[in-house]
């Protein structure tokens, strides 16, 4: 190597330092032209011709945060979307809009932030990753977005699974009918016939009180068309159970998209949230999710009457047998008054041999939620054909 | 009086710069001469030395990317809080909102990657120079020096692995839960070796805590202290292998014109003959220039263009962060630090199933093998009987063989890497990089 080659080191540097200038500048260029600016100063444009210059120059630009500390959350949300606790913004295009002044005075937004209503990240700075919708981000966004995408029946409806965060305890929750309309569901269908929910209900299914918890993971999608999500496949499961996982045992309940949607929306609402308790609503129900007074009564009706074992047993979770007064709130099994000549034409056995030795559904029922001693197995029998009886007395009178 | 008015000035500026005046000029003198720092560069300088073709470098390189580091993670030392509540929302906000906190961090992780890859190769080049091997100096230790880069590329790995498990991501806690358990699988301490540097059976807070002292104190220390060892080794050793070469060759052409060397001892106080008493063998005028400028000069610029092809590849390439770190969740595939998935291949290729028995391969794959090396590494140079001839020169002839061997050792762990890096997908299945991975399922 020759000395002079060596003194070309010194234009290399210099090359190299342009280079260095380079990259300096496109971040510099970079800092001082964030996404978030150019909303900034488009408001103020919008503020000034709508509102007058005075209000106009009253706009402090910068980074703007809520931290919320009890919910371990910061929102920069407001850093674009800027107008919302403005008045007079109420028609502004988005993100300048003011935000629905009802909720807001319930929901003040220095307790709450954004993100634990909307989703979507509130760490971040521009549009794409703050809305949520890229990897590694499981909260998106809980607005048009995603409701293009899964088409509910009605719109803006996918925030309300946030609502249930706070209210997983209420009945009634004011603005979320999906959520309530699937509450009503959980109790009607008696979900909890096989699924605890919150503490309570049986063991057949798997316990759903924080169901919104698993992960994606954790479902398995083989028989899913179309997007693989987590919201994807309860949806398919409530419409078809079978169809998704050819061994669960839940019956299909008949569920349309309504219904499907919003039982999706109640499931993954289900999660662990750190949650101080002033956020739980401070009602009568809250806290509780109990059966109301009159359930109660009802099934103290359905106790002391003929059909007294069934409803001790909780055999009534899913079977009326409407000739001794019992009515079952989730009617998933067939009505037992006429279960003597039922058995055998659905299972090809007497309804005696069935109860020793049942199949399918009821194998799993009998075999791990009610067990029955041979004893009971005898009464079971006796009951039913008493029932029979009646039944057949009351079908010979009405065809009379 | 002139030269009163100088000592007048040194006195001045000795005030504020130099806390220490010496006495006499013997004084000042004997300063330079034990100070570590101005041991480490020679006051002339071999061209060959000098070279890219022959060094390539690479040890200037690693030393500028752990400056990088070192600065870059100072910065972020002042943002990361070590907690597991509070690292991953420290990460966002330096991502966000903290002034080129995104551009920092990209600098620091891709600075990290490439220190790992640059120390590699530094390795790889000293193995093919043959530059461990002692030439004709006395007092040379080059192996010694070769087991303090091997220990020091270790602890470089481990400056990196700590470092993955920081942002307290999924891609962190399951990338360190992989590379533990591969530690477990030792004989014996395996069990131990994961509690201590876990501070328990699980990942969690203390687990951070650890990784965290080690990543910003301890390992960086270790590698200052040896580093600084590393450096002035090669000046006892008299400054890069292609020297001794140099004066060897040398040697023989003035052999051939019939010129006699003279050989004698230092002073009559030592055996044989010193690196310096050599070197002015070499015809200074033709092979050798000064330090300053030409080797600092070339030092400032290979410092300078490590600098700005970090700072400039991080406009690019992120420093990535994920869902925050679930116990519960395992990521598919789950992956180890990419210098790490040659183990992680190794284990998966050594895992035996006969039927239903399965021989876990984390032993054989995780330690026997990458254990075997290291120390084959480390004791290499003891075995290499190649002459001195072979010192300093790529690809020697004596040590064909040798390279051979090494070079295909390296080829595989490279190719392992490569596969565990971009053909494992899901259930660690072999995938085509052009193959589409069965799409990752999404909340929403």
């Amino acid at each position: 190597m020759e000395k002079e080659k060596l003194k070309k080191d010194v234009i290399a540097i210099y090359a190299v330092a342009v280079i260095g200038l380079i990259v300096t500048l496109i971040v510099y260029v970079g800092y001082f032209t964030p996404e978030w600016k150019m909303y900034q100063s488009e408001f103020k444009k919008y503020v000034k011709q709508k509102l007058g210059e005075e209000k106009a120059k009253g706009i402090e630009t910068g980074i703007k945060q809520i931290y919320v500390k009890e919910l371990r959350r910061v929102d920069r949300c407001i850093t674009c979307h800027m107008g919302y606790e403005w008045k007079g913004l109420e028609n502004a295009p988005n993100p300048f809009k003011t935000h629905p002044k009802e909720i807001l005075d319930k929901h003040p937004v220095s307790k709450y932030g954004c993100t634990i209503c909307h989703g979507g990240q509130g760490y971040a700075l521009n549009k794409e990753e703050a809305h949520g919708f890229i990897e590694h981000w499981e909260e998106p966004l809980l607005g048009k977005e995603l409701e293009d995408l899964y088409r509910p029946p009605d719109r803006k409806v996918l925030m309300q699974m946030n609502c249930n965060i706070c209210h997983r305890y209420d009945t009634l929750t004011a603005g979320a009918d999906y959520i309530n309309y699937a509450k009503k569901l959980v109790k009607e269908k008696g979900c909890r016939a096989c699924h605890k929910i919150n503490g309570r209900g049986g063991v057949i299914g798997p316990d759903l009180t924080y169901e919104g918890d698993k992960a994606p993971e954790q479902f398995d999608y083989a028989r899913i068309g179309g997007r693989k999500s987590v919201f994807a496949w309860h949806v398919a499961h409530f419409k078809n159970p079978k169809m998704v996982s050819p061994e669960s045992i839940m019956p299909e309940m008949g569920f349309g998209s309504r219904e499907a949607i919003a039982l999706t929306l109640l499931m993954l609402s289900w999660k662990k949230v750190h949650l101080p308790p002033e956020y739980y609503p401070q009602s009568y129900t809250a806290l509780a999710d109990l059966p109301t007074p009159e359930e109660i009564e009802k099934e103290r009706q359905m106790r002391e009457g003929e059909g007294a074992f069934f409803v001790n047993k909780g055999c009534f979770v899913c079977h009326s047998i409407s000739v001794f007064g019992i009515e079952s709130a989730a009617k998933i099994g067939p009505d037992l008054s006429n279960a003597v000549e039922d058995v055998p034409s659905r299972f090809g056995k007497t309804l005696e041999n069935f109860i020793k030795e049942p199949t399918g559904t009821m194998a799993i029922v009998l075999g791990s939620q009610i067990t029955l001693t041979d004893e009971e197995k005898a009464t079971v029998v006796q009951l039913l054909t008493k029932a029979y009886e009646k039944y057949r007395k009351q079908q010979l009178t009405s065809k009379h | 009086m002139a030269e009163l008015e100088v000592k007048q000035k040194r006195l001045n500026g000795r005030g504020l710069f130099w806390t220490w005046s010496p006495r006499s000029e013997k004084e000042a003198g004997e300063s330079i001469v034990r100070n570590l720092l101005l041991h480490w560069f020679p006051a002339k300088v071999t061209l060959k030395s000098l070279s890219w073709g022959y060094s390539l470098w690479l040890g200037t390189i690693t030393a500028a990317l752990f400056l990088i580091l070192g600065i870059t993670g100072v910065i972020l030392m002042f943002l990361y809080v070590p907690s597991v509540e509070r690292a991953y929302q420290s990460i966002k906000d330096i991502e966000y909102v903290v002034s080129f906190g995104w551009f920092i961090r990209a600098m620091h992780r891709n600075a990290a990657h490439l220190m790992v890859a640059s120390a590699f190769l530094h390795m790889v080049r000293v193995f093919l120079t043959g530059a461990y091997k002692n030439g004709i100096g006395v007092g040379q230790n080059r192996p010694l020096n070769w087991i303090v880069g091997v220990v020091l590329l270790l602890i470089t790995l481990l400056l990196s692995f700590t470092g993955y498990l920081l942002p307290w991501d999924q891609l962190a806690f399951w990338a360190i839960t992989v590379g533990t358990n591969i530690a477990k699988s030792a004989p014996l301490v395996g069990e131990w070796i994961r509690f201590i540097l876990l501070g328990g059976h699980e990942i969690e807070q203390n687990a951070l805590i650890r990784f965290y002292v080690l990543h910003c104190f301890f390992l960086p220390s270790a590698v200052l202290i040896l580093f600084s060892y590393h450096m002035w080794r090669i000046r006892k050793d008299g400054g890069l292998a292609c020297v001794d070469n140099l004066v060897l060759s040398q040697k023989k052409e003035k052999v051939k014109d019939g010129i006699k060397s003279k050989t004698y001892s230092l002073l009559g106080l030592t055996t044989g003959r010193t690196v310096q008493v050599e070197a002015t063998l070499l015809d200074e005028e033709k092979y050798t220039v000064n330090s300053v400028p030409f080797l600092i000069r070339r030092i400032g610029l290979v410092m300078l263009g490590t600098f700005i092809f970090v700072a400039l590849i991080s406009l690019f390439i992120n420093a990535p962060l994920e869902e925050p770190a679930n116990p519960n969740v395992t990521p598919n595939p789950a992956k180890a630090p990419w210098y790490f998935l040659w183990l992680q291949e190794l284990v998966a290729i050594t895992t035996i199933r006969i039927g239903g028995f399965v021989l876990n391969g984390a032993f054989i794959g995780g330690i026997l093998i990458p254990g075997v090396l290291v120390l084959l590494l480390a004791i290499w140079p003891y075995f290499d009987k190649s002459s001195n001839l072979n010192t300093g020169v790529w690809f020697g002839k004596e040590r064909i063989r040798q390279n051979i061997v090494f070079l295909v050792l390296c080829f595989f762990v490279i190719l392992l890497i490569i596969i565990g890096t971009y053909m494992r997908g899901p259930n660690w299945e072999f995938y085509f990089p052009w193959e589409p991975w069965p799409e990752i399922p999404k909340k929403f």
